[in-house]
């Protein structure tokens, strides 16, 4: 390809290369498709487009991450002054705030837990009345699941579960002590504790080690047995020569032209803060839900005066993050019990949701996590009474046996939730930040008081001693604000994640849900991409695009 | 105004990340940037006066004393509290009313007072505090010595793999077998 500047070289797309050069400032090429992220959506669908032959630049805020040496994966709180683990290592740049994350997104810090969606999460509206069905259902979207589990390594047991489907998976990781007694607990109330599913192999692939239980995924897998998109998916595709990375390059503006189709985007080079243009034949944004939407309100222009692709005035409405709370207890079997090193692979177990079947007062549900924090949380001691020897032995008593109990609660698409813009506060790019709205309905609280009492109550039949219970809820797994739907008057995108407006934009991230459900939704966010790129792909080579 | 059992929540610009509901999650420490290179348990305090110091790290040891492992004085809490104290008003002004408080109550020398006597004066502020009770200096003060006791000593070398025996990091070839007796 031309040389793009004086200063750098151009972006590595040599057969064989994994290197990514940062900072171009102006591309020269018109790419068969720009996408604007590298995480689960953008790493996943840029990868399926260039094995399809399509010529595709991704263009990544953050600077590249090398998960072996660049994280600080096996730090210990005690080799820093204020006893906080920095994500990354000294002098290596990266995840240092929302717009600057790294080349891989939040897959090089996710859980990696990965369900597929039921049919009753895709079309909740017609089960019973209450969310928005998905423009696809699961048979739609089951091929790609499929795809997805055998590209990229998911372990769990086959369940047989109606809200769960199965897939094709890897051996499931054994249980943990706690696991044992929840799953005991839980079974007194007749409701079933599973293994749980992870894109983390349990077994070693031909390029990709299995899980070697060293208990700190979430702070970056040094040997990428659990997935991250730029191992798993991007630094393999570089090598068809079809993939170009553009990193430390924030982007500003989608461009849309006078004749409504999108010709590439903007951006400011992270480092030194000079604009630069990448263009295309089409667009995808996909650079995580809340600011997925920040972007398309920035994209202003004559035809959307009120941000691309939203004639409808639907972007960021309908804001779905999962609701959360949780318990935290010592499971009184293990306390005083010898310590065992079973933090690895974090959590192991699952509840699946349940209130589907059973009588309640509210629409939806919620299924629960628990024990995915690892044995540095020890802020917990702190609230264990009285002082001196009996207190230092009681918090030793009770280290083997902390439990943290996550329930996590659908909330339902309603206008009081969204995103907008906060013009009056910009970041250090001279962006302006991007303001979360939730609002917690009367169908919310039931959930969440109802998943809080479930809670307790299968932790007291596990024999638990009940530490905290938190008393609100708390947002995770960031959905909605640009979401799918048939009618272009509620919602922003088809069925293929297109935009309504503008035929050569697409959207794939977790704005796109139009309904949440209660399952962590990145194995769907990647099933998207993989059906999206398909899509993307077939129709360039029909010449539509 | 809406219902009382909805509420509206601004998140704010930075968002969701880990959700971790608890204040567990956090310790005091996370919220201090230290300069570059400054170890929490090197050199003079920065913030306390020597005479303060001491007492705070008689507390300390009171609160987390050495047993068959390091106390929070061996592990650096002392000087991990400065560090906390340093940066932050409001703890000032709770160290400063509370470290009064004892003294007034120990007849103006805390470190004079017999073990005995020390913990006699501290036990009641410990079971106001576990009772929720903050209304005075005393408990306020003595609310924050426990948990940035606890918070720096657990997160110590001497706290974390010392007395409690965590190794982290831990590459195992085999996930380890639980064997929890049927109850």
């Amino acid at each position: 390809m031309n040389k793009v500047s004086n200063e750098r070289e151009p972006i590595a797309s040599a057969p064989n290369s994994d290197i990514v050069m940062d900072n171009p400032i102006m591309a020269v090429k018109i790419y068969d498709v720009v996408v604007v992220g590298s995480g689960a959506g953008g790493g996943t669908l840029s990868a399926h487009l260039a094995r399809a032959g399509v010529d595709v630049a991704v263009v990544e805020g953050g600077p590249k991450v090398n998960t072996r040496t660049d994280f600080n994966t096996h730090a210990m709180p005690f080799e820093f002054a204020d006893r906080h683990i920095p994500t990354m290592k000294a002098g290596k740049p990266g995840y240092d705030s929302e717009r600057t994350r790294g080349v891989g997104g939040k897959t090089m810090l996710w859980n990696a837990v990965a369900w597929r969606q039921s049919e009753r999460d895709f079309k909740g509206k017609t089960f019973e009345g209450a969310g928005e069905d998905w423009p696809v259902g699961y048979k739609d979207m089951a091929p790609y699941y499929e795809r997805i589990e055998r590209e990229v390594g998911v372990c769990g047991n086959l369940d047989h579960l109606e809200d769960l489907p199965d897939g094709i998976f890897l051996p499931p990781v054994p249980m943990k002590c706690s696991d044992v007694l929840v799953q005991r607990g839980a079974a007194k109330l007749g409701l079933k504790v599973i293994h749980v599913r992870k894109s983390t192999l349990s077994r070693a692939t031909r390029t990709r080690p299995a899980c070697h239980f060293c208990g700190n995924c979430m702070a970056g897998c040094d040997v990428a047995a659990k997935y991250n998109s730029f191992d798993v998916h991007m630094s393999p595709a570089l090598k068809t020569g079809k993939l170009e990375i553009f990193s430390n390059s924030i982007v500003r503006e989608v461009v849309v032209s006078n004749e409504n189709r999108v010709t590439g985007v903007r951006f400011l080079d992270r480092t030194t803060m000079k604009e630069g243009e990448v263009r295309g034949r089409s667009v995808v944004v996909a650079c995580a839900c809340v600011q997925s939407v920040a972007l398309l309100m920035m994209s202003k222009s004559r035809l959307y005066p009120d941000g691309l692709g939203n004639s409808s005035g639907q972007l960021g409405k309908h804001f779905i993050p999962h609701m959360t709370g949780g318990v935290e207890a010592f499971m009184k079997p293990m306390i005083g019990k010898h310590l065992t090193a079973d933090e690895g692979f974090l959590d192991h177990a699952y509840l699946p949701s349940f209130m589907h079947t059973r009588k309640r007062d509210y629409a939806r549900s919620f299924g629960a996590q628990f024990g995915y924090q690892n044995r540095r949380s020890v802020g917990w001691a702190r609230q264990l009474p009285g002082f001196g020897k009996d207190y230092k032995q009681s918090v030793k008593d009770r280290f083997p046996s902390y439990l943290v109990f996550s329930p996590y609660g659908e909330k339902i698409p309603d206008a009081r939730n969204f995103v907008d813009l906060d013009y009056s506060q910009k970041d250090s790019f001279g962006l302006p930040l991007a303001r979360r709205q939730v609002f917690w309905t009367e169908n919310d609280m039931k959930i969440f008081h109802d998943m809080q009492n479930w809670s307790k109550e299968i932790l007291l039949q596990a024999g638990a001693e009940i530490l905290s219970v938190s008393d609100k809820p708390a947002t995770n797994h960031e959905l909605g604000g640009c979401r799918m739907g048939e009618d272009p008057k509620t919602s922003l995108l088809n069925a293929y994640c297109q935009s309504h407006d503008v035929k050569n934009l697409f959207v794939v991230d977790g704005s796109v849900f139009p309904s949440a459900s209660e399952k962590n939704p990145t194995h769907t966010i990647m099933a998207l991409a993989a059906r999206t790129a398909e899509h993307i792909a077939g129709r360039l080579k029909k010449g539509e695009m | 105004m809406a219902d009382r059992r909805e509420a509206l929540r601004i998140i704010g610009a930075i968002g969701t990340t880990c959700a971790f509901p608890f204040s567990s999650g956090e310790l005091y420490g996370q919220h201090q940037h230290p300069p570059e290179g400054k170890q929490a348990d090197a050199g003079k305090p920065q913030y306390f006066q020597p005479a303060e110091f001491a007492v705070i790290s008689r507390i300390a040891d009171l609160i987390i004393p050495p047993t068959d492992t390091p106390g929070a004085v061996a592990a650096g809490v002392p000087a991990y509290i400065d560090m906390v104290v340093h940066t932050n008003n409001q703890h000032q002004a709770v160290f400063k009313e509370g470290l009064a408080y004892v003294a007034a109550q120990a007849g103006g020398d805390f470190l004079g007072l017999s073990e005995t006597r020390q913990i006699a004066l501290l036990t009641p502020l410990s079971n106001a505090v576990d009772r929720g009770e903050l209304k005075g200096p005393g408990e306020k003060f003595f609310r924050a010595m426990k948990s940035m006791t606890a918070d720096g000593y657990y997160t110590s070398k001497a706290g974390m793999s010392v007395e409690l025996g965590y190794k982290g990091g831990t590459v195992l070839s085999e996930y380890p077998s639980c064997d929890v007796p049927e109850h």
